[in-house]
């Protein structure tokens, strides 16, 4: 099912869905998910494995998710599209507002807002790193992992790589899985 | 005092070969979450911008629609090097990624189902948890003396981990109250 007719169709809802992704382009995933399967792009179980694809490949995961669904529907044309739909429209939204805010960084009133929203921004950020943790959590260990991982990375100046690669040995030697 | 220093005295100057290559490594090391690598690079290892500036560039792009890390690309970029520099940023984070990651992920697509690879999978994505976590630490760390900044930013935490309420209602609810907080402040203190 390679048409090039419904690569531009997804790629259109992509760059429309891209666009309203207020909160990061996970908000807009249910939106994805029913467009895709409505139209029978992909099965329930695909779209699953490509996100989980998606978390686990190095890149920029959301983009890769969506061009694996353009991949499916349209080969690598309907990839690369899918791909510039998803990045396109929220960069160029991204760089003007940037250049707006950055205009008037002096003023008072954005000083003001500023010191308001970054507090909200840093809370939502651990909460994103808690959530993870109670996702990829299957026990006791696993939570072991994840409070190591936050001491090492404040206590000392290992790089993050170290200690997601001793997380993944731990992992592949069986030593995480739910004991008792 | 050269033109490179900006008037916010952090910036420095980068090449655009710098930001393509710093923005290729914050990619690709980006697993299970490209903040860490974000502000690892770009505030630690490079010095482009200070946590500070960090955290509201972050803001901004949460604000915003589209994929976060994407954003921070866009706007280091362009608060470097304007236009080209966003271009250069952009292009580091996606091209060559995008590339190993539409491959790698057609492979896992045929051999993904084996049980030491679901195993390995876990344990990376526990340690990377770990390692959002102590990044947004990072992040709090300028605002510590602020009792006011940190209840905002635990209010954020408690509403998105255990209310569970979706981000843009966290954001839009706590947002007027938190900027008005800080509107007071700063006219106390003048």
């Amino acid at each position: 099912m390679k048409s090039p007719s419904a690569s531009l169709a997804l790629a259109a809802h992509l760059a429309l869905l891209s666009s309203i992704s207020f909160g990061g382009f996970p908000s807009v995933l249910p939106g994805v998910h029913s467009l895709v399967t409505a139209n029978g792009w992909a099965t329930d179980r695909e779209f699953a494995d490509f996100f989980a694809i998606s978390q686990v490949v190095p890149g920029p995961n959301m983009i890769l998710m969506m061009s694996f669904v353009g991949l499916k529907v349209g080969g690598l044309p309907g990839a690369i599209a899918s791909a510039l739909a998803t990045f396109g429209p929220p960069c160029l939204m991204y760089y003007t507002s940037y250049r707006l805010w950055d205009r008037f960084r002096d003023r008072p009133w954005q000083q003001t807002v500023r010191r308001g929203l970054a507090p909200l921004t840093i809370g939502l950020v651990i909460a994103g790193g808690y959530v993870m943790a109670r996702t990829a959590d299957v026990g006791w260990r696993s939570a072991m992992v994840t409070a190591a991982a936050v001491g090492l990375m404040l206590g000392t100046r290992l790089s993050p790589l170290w200690i997601l690669m001793s997380g993944g040995v731990l992992g592949g030697l069986g030593l995480l899985a739910p004991g008792e | 005092m050269t033109e490179t220093v900006g008037a916010r005295g952090f910036a420095q100057h980068a090449t655009l070969r710098a930001l393509f290559f710093g923005f290729l490594k914050v990619s690709l090391l980006g697993f299970g979450g490209g903040l860490v690598w974000a502000r690892r690079i770009v505030v630690e290892r490079q010095r482009w911008v200070d946590d500070r500036e960090f955290a509201e560039i972050l803001t901004l792009c949460q604000i915003m629609p589209g994929p976060n890390i994407v954003g921070i690309t866009t706007c280091v970029g362009s608060r470097l090097r304007g236009p080209v520099g966003a271009v250069a940023a952009v292009a580091g984070f996606i091209l060559i990624p995008w590339t190993i990651g539409l491959s790698l992920g057609s492979l896992y697509l045929r051999f993904g189902h084996l049980a030491v690879l679901q195993n390995i999978l876990g344990g990376l994505s526990a340690a990377a948890a770990g390692l959002m976590i102590a990044t947004g630490v990072r992040l709090l760390i300028p605002y510590r003396s602020r009792r006011t900044a940190l209840l905002f930013a635990a209010l954020a935490f408690t509403g998105m981990a255990f209310v569970k309420l979706p981000l843009l209602v966290v954001l839009l609810g706590l947002a007027p109250l938190s900027i008005a907080v800080a509107g007071v402040a700063s006219a106390r203190a003048s």
